[in-house]
């Protein structure tokens, strides 16, 4: 699923690694902002 | 294929990319089944022992998990339209170590991360010596040798994809080294446990153990996992002290096999850099500083704790799901007896430098 080697990678193309730094910072911040609460283990 | 070589590229057409986005839910959803699956089986047997009042060890989620991947994997097998959704199981690890920082200080990271540093710059320089000379013994190739020993020093698979194109290496050699790692790894999860049980290991000292020892990410949190939840975060700070690494030993071995003209030259050598370093370290720090600063209240601490629980849970059952017994052993002996051998080394080198830090510092 990697990118075609003759196409070039768009500036915005990030790897699946910063995509879920994206994601967990996402999720801290809905937690700051009270919207996720009270996550249960 | 790494789920870390994925690119998502907002570039493509809308329908592709929400395709392959779809492509996706299968596998995710059997990784949130087996995960759960676990769980259930680590309360459900607690619940049973604590009833009829039976004294029994408890068995921790993250073995049931990890059990229950590898019997799907290599019995029934895992059908083609999961594959895309399992191997997004590191994609969930990075964003589990990425929360995970809510629960370390700043401060705390400073001082153990420093000591950390000290021993994987140690154990780096051993494993990438030991590796070379037993690949010279073994008469591996001077590449597979070489992602033998980024593989084993650093972290695993994501080092030894990134040093097979940093090098110009064969795919066979690369799908050697990462099999023996991926062997190794398995085993290594059933074995730490058990020798830090025995050497009655303090929590951190095992975990900063596993976190140096055990070369995939994945396996190396999950060795942790299953001594102890405080030992899984000392493993994950040693680990990704590893990680960090990764650019400057691909970038040390890219200069050596381009000036003997077997690989291309590195030109920007500060860009290699910044596109090999894990990203997912910089968001811990991040997260870490956040919560040093007290952004977050008791309570939004303990959630972001229990979402990189969950989190680590697809991780682990991925671990499993990803492990191809019967794969591992067509690959031939020698990578498997040179990375065995070389880890048995290490493992013990790493508890020796272990100790010696425990004596030392306050770990």
């Amino acid at each position: 699923m990697s990118q075609p080697e003759n196409k070039p990678r768009s500036k915005w193309a990030f790897s699946l690694d910063t995509w879920a730094v994206f994601l967990a910072l996402a999720a801290a911040a809905l937690v700051r902002l009270h919207i996720i609460t009270h996550v249960k283990w | 294929m790494s789920a870390s070589s994925v690119a998502l590229n907002p570039a493509v057409p809308a329908s592709s990319a929400w395709s392959r986005a779809f492509r996706l839910i299968p596998g995710i959803l059997l990784l949130i089944a087996v995960g759960y699956a676990g769980k259930f089986i680590e309360q459900s047997i607690a619940h049973y022992t604590k009833a009829h009042h039976i004294t029994a060890p408890n068995i921790e989620y993250v073995l049931w998990a990890i059990l229950i991947g590898l019997v799907l994997a290599n019995t029934i097998g895992i059908p083609e339209v999961f594959r895309p959704g399992v191997a997004t199981y590191e994609f969930w690890l990075k964003g589990g170590i990425v929360l995970l920082g809510s629960r370390f200080l700043l401060a705390d990271i400073l001082h153990l991360g420093g000591i950390s540093l000290g021993l994987v710059a140690i154990e780096i320089a051993l494993s990438l010596t030991l590796m070379h000379v037993l690949g010279r013994i073994f008469g591996l190739g001077p590449k597979l040798t070489a992602l033998l020993a980024v593989g084993s020093s650093i972290c695993g698979v994501s080092a030894i994809i990134a040093a097979q194109g940093a090098i110009d290496a064969d795919e066979e050699d690369s799908s050697y080294a990462i099999a023996a790692i991926l062997a190794l790894g398995a085993i290594s999860l059933f074995t730490f446990p058990l020798i830090g049980h025995s050497l009655h290991l303090g929590e951190h000292a095992y975990g900063l153990w596993a976190g140096l020892a055990v070369d995939n990410t994945a396996e190396a949190t999950a060795a942790g996992a299953l001594y102890s939840d405080t030992a899984a975060k000392y493993a994950v700070l040693a680990k990704t002290t590893r990680n960090a690494m990764i650019g400057f030993i691909v970038l040390g071995y890219a200069i050596y096999w381009a000036s003997q003209g077997r690989a291309k030259a590195v030109g920007n050598k500060a860009a290699f850099l910044w596109q090999k370093f894990p990203k997912f370290v910089l968001g811990f720090l991040l997260i870490s500083i956040l919560a040093s600063a007290a952004v977050f209240t008791k309570p939004q601490l303990t959630a972001l704790a229990n979402l990189s629980r969950w989190a680590f849970l697809l991780t682990f059952a991925g671990v499993g799901l990803r492990t191809n017994i019967r794969q591992l052993f067509k690959q031939g002996w020698k990578p498997i007896a040179v990375g065995t051998i070389g880890e048995v080394v290490i493992a013990l080198l790493t508890l020796s430098l272990v100790y010696g830090a425990n004596r030392f510092f306050t770990l």
